[in-house]
């Protein structure tokens, strides 16, 4: 007899339907309930795996799951992280999050000493400026677009950093790196967000080329200089890298900040008590949030090897799903799972990832995150999102993100220069005392705040 | 009690040392963590316990 969720029994699990963000919850307890790895109809057919019990155990197993993307040849299975795969025709991997080790592993030492905790602090009080810029823009007229005029701001100027590119270029990744995710091919503004990728793209290798010519410290200066297994970097190899750390470091922030400012607002009594205990109770709630909402909502792999999991066969070959965000609201590792609990403990969420592919911008996300919801909390205590105006992604199979999130409060004072004053300021320090060096310092360790 | 990193699991998550900063520290270079002291205070045992329950990947290890 059939098993459901076997390849012969399949399930019908579509996360790309416009109708899965109102279903996740049923849909995640069905599955949990019935077959936490399950074989799905969708996509050519794939694996999903819902259960934390099964995402821990085969996420971490460095022979199982393969990221490798298969570019020379056609007909293999490999097929990188996205299900279904990307039909944009052209030739491209999504960085090392579509390599495995050693290429993968040779990638994050080059880069880790930029994103590590210890580099990351460097930054902080570029992120506090940044922040109260972009409320103070805001904030004498006592109504601000938490995704426009904040959330979607300080993480894209701030990763631009860290690459060591002029932060001035900001709008021409914005916008593409948001749009890019939530329009769907057949949107009538597929073709204008196509432009705009475009003109990213031209400006990226722009960038590169300049900093070949004229080196300044940064992540893109670490790639020009870097080798991967022993061979440097193409402009293409660099490109894709870019690419990747944009995906992961503008949108995905973006989205965790809008919802958690959503909620926050909904649910007034805990934005105040959050905000009179932010030193007591920021960290547990940043995890929360990060746990309830998942960001990046999942990974595809491939299997690389012939596995028994809880009962169903996995072939080398198949295809399978990682659900992070379904993971995230097991309630044999999470009691009470689909509540928002700001003081959460034992939180072991998977919403960076599990295992070698941890997200490498972590620390940044975490970082941005906080100081944005504490610039809010402090300089707009009473503010109230506007239900009728806040839109949310219409389909949430590669980021649970939001478009727009207006809210009015009581107007208060201005702090300090302007935006674009701010950018200049900054710019300049960055350059003076080459902030996006990396750290190189040899000491045993840094204890976080 | 005494607590250790099993440093082929750990992946740099720094839950550990958000919940107990005195006991665990993070490389500067890739935020892996490691124990400064294998033997852990009483006063900071439930800290220790609280950074072992939040690791994503279950790297810490408590023992005695």
């Amino acid at each position: 007899m059939a098993i459901e969720g076997d390849k012969d029994a399949p399930v019908h699990f579509d996360r790309h339907a416009p109708g899965y963000i109102h279903e996740f919850e049923s849909t995640t307890h069905e599955l949990h309930g019935k077959c936490p790895i399950a074989w799905s109809d969708t996509y050519g057919g794939h694996w999903v795996a819902s259960g934390y019990k099964e995402v821990f155990e085969i996420a971490r197993n460095r022979t199982l799951l393969s990221n490798h993307h298969d570019l020379e040849d056609e007909t293999s299975p490999y097929r990188g992280i996205s299900i279904p795969r990307p039909d944009s025709g052209q030739k491209t991997r999504g960085g090392f999050l579509e390599m495995d080790p050693p290429e993968q592993q040779d990638y994050r030492r080059i880069l880790d000493p930029y994103l590590s905790p210890a580099a990351v602090a460097r930054w902080k009080p570029m992120a506090e400026d940044l922040t109260r810029a972009a409320l103070d823009a805001r904030i004498e007229e006592g109504s601000i677009d938490f995704v426009d005029d904040l959330a979607n701001i300080v993480p894209a100027v701030l990763t631009l950093a860290l690459m060591g590119l002029p932060l001035t270029d900001w709008e021409i990744y914005c916008e593409p790196a948001h749009a890019g995710v939530y329009t769907p091919p057949d949107s009538p503004d597929i073709v204008r967000v196509g432009q705009l990728g475009m003109a990213m793209g031209m400006r990226m290798t722009e960038s590169i080329m300049a900093l070949r010519a004229h080196p300044r410290p940064g992540m893109v200066d670490a790639l020009i200089q870097g080798r991967v297994c022993g061979q440097p970097l193409s402009d293409a190899d660099i490109r894709d890298t870019l690419m990747l750390l944009i995906g992961g470091g503008f949108d995905t922030t973006t989205a965790l900040t809008a919802h958690s400012l959503e909620w926050l607002s909904e649910h007034p009594g805990e934005r105040d008590r959050l905000r009179n205990d932010l030193g007591g109770l920021l960290d547990s709630a940043t995890e929360e949030f990060l746990r309830f909402y998942t960001p990046a909502p999942g990974d595809g792999r491939t299997v690389a090897a012939d596995y028994e999991l809880s009962g169903r066969q996995l072939q080398e070959g198949d295809r399978l799903w990682l659900s992070w965000a379904m993971a995230n609201r097991d309630p044999s590792v999470f009691p009470d799972p689909d509540a928002v609990c700001l003081d959460r403990g034992a939180n072991r969420h998977t919403s960076f990832g599990l295992g070698l592919h941890r997200c490498i911008g972590s620390n940044v996300a975490r970082a941005t995150f906080k100081t944005m919801v504490t610039g809010v909390l402090q300089r707009m205590p009473d503010y109230v999102c506007d239900p009728a105006g806040s839109v949310h992604y219409d389909t949430i199979g590669v980021i649970n993100g939001m478009k727009h999130l207006p809210a009015t409060f009581t107007p208060g004072p201005r702090l300090g220069a302007g935006f674009d004053e701010t950018l200049a300021w900054w710019q300049e320090r960055i350059d003076e005392q080459q902030m996006a060096a990396p750290v190189t310092r040899a000491s045993a360790g840094t204890r976080q705040q | 009690m005494r607590v250790h990193v099993d440093e082929t699991k750990c992946q740099g998550h720094t839950l550990c040392a958000m919940a107990a900063p005195d006991i665990f520290e993070l490389s500067d270079f890739d935020g892996h963590a490691q124990a400064v002291a294998g033997d852990v205070p009483p006063h900071l045992e439930d800290a220790v316990k609280a950074a072992a329950s939040t690791c994503p990947e279950q790297a810490i290890v408590i023992t005695g």
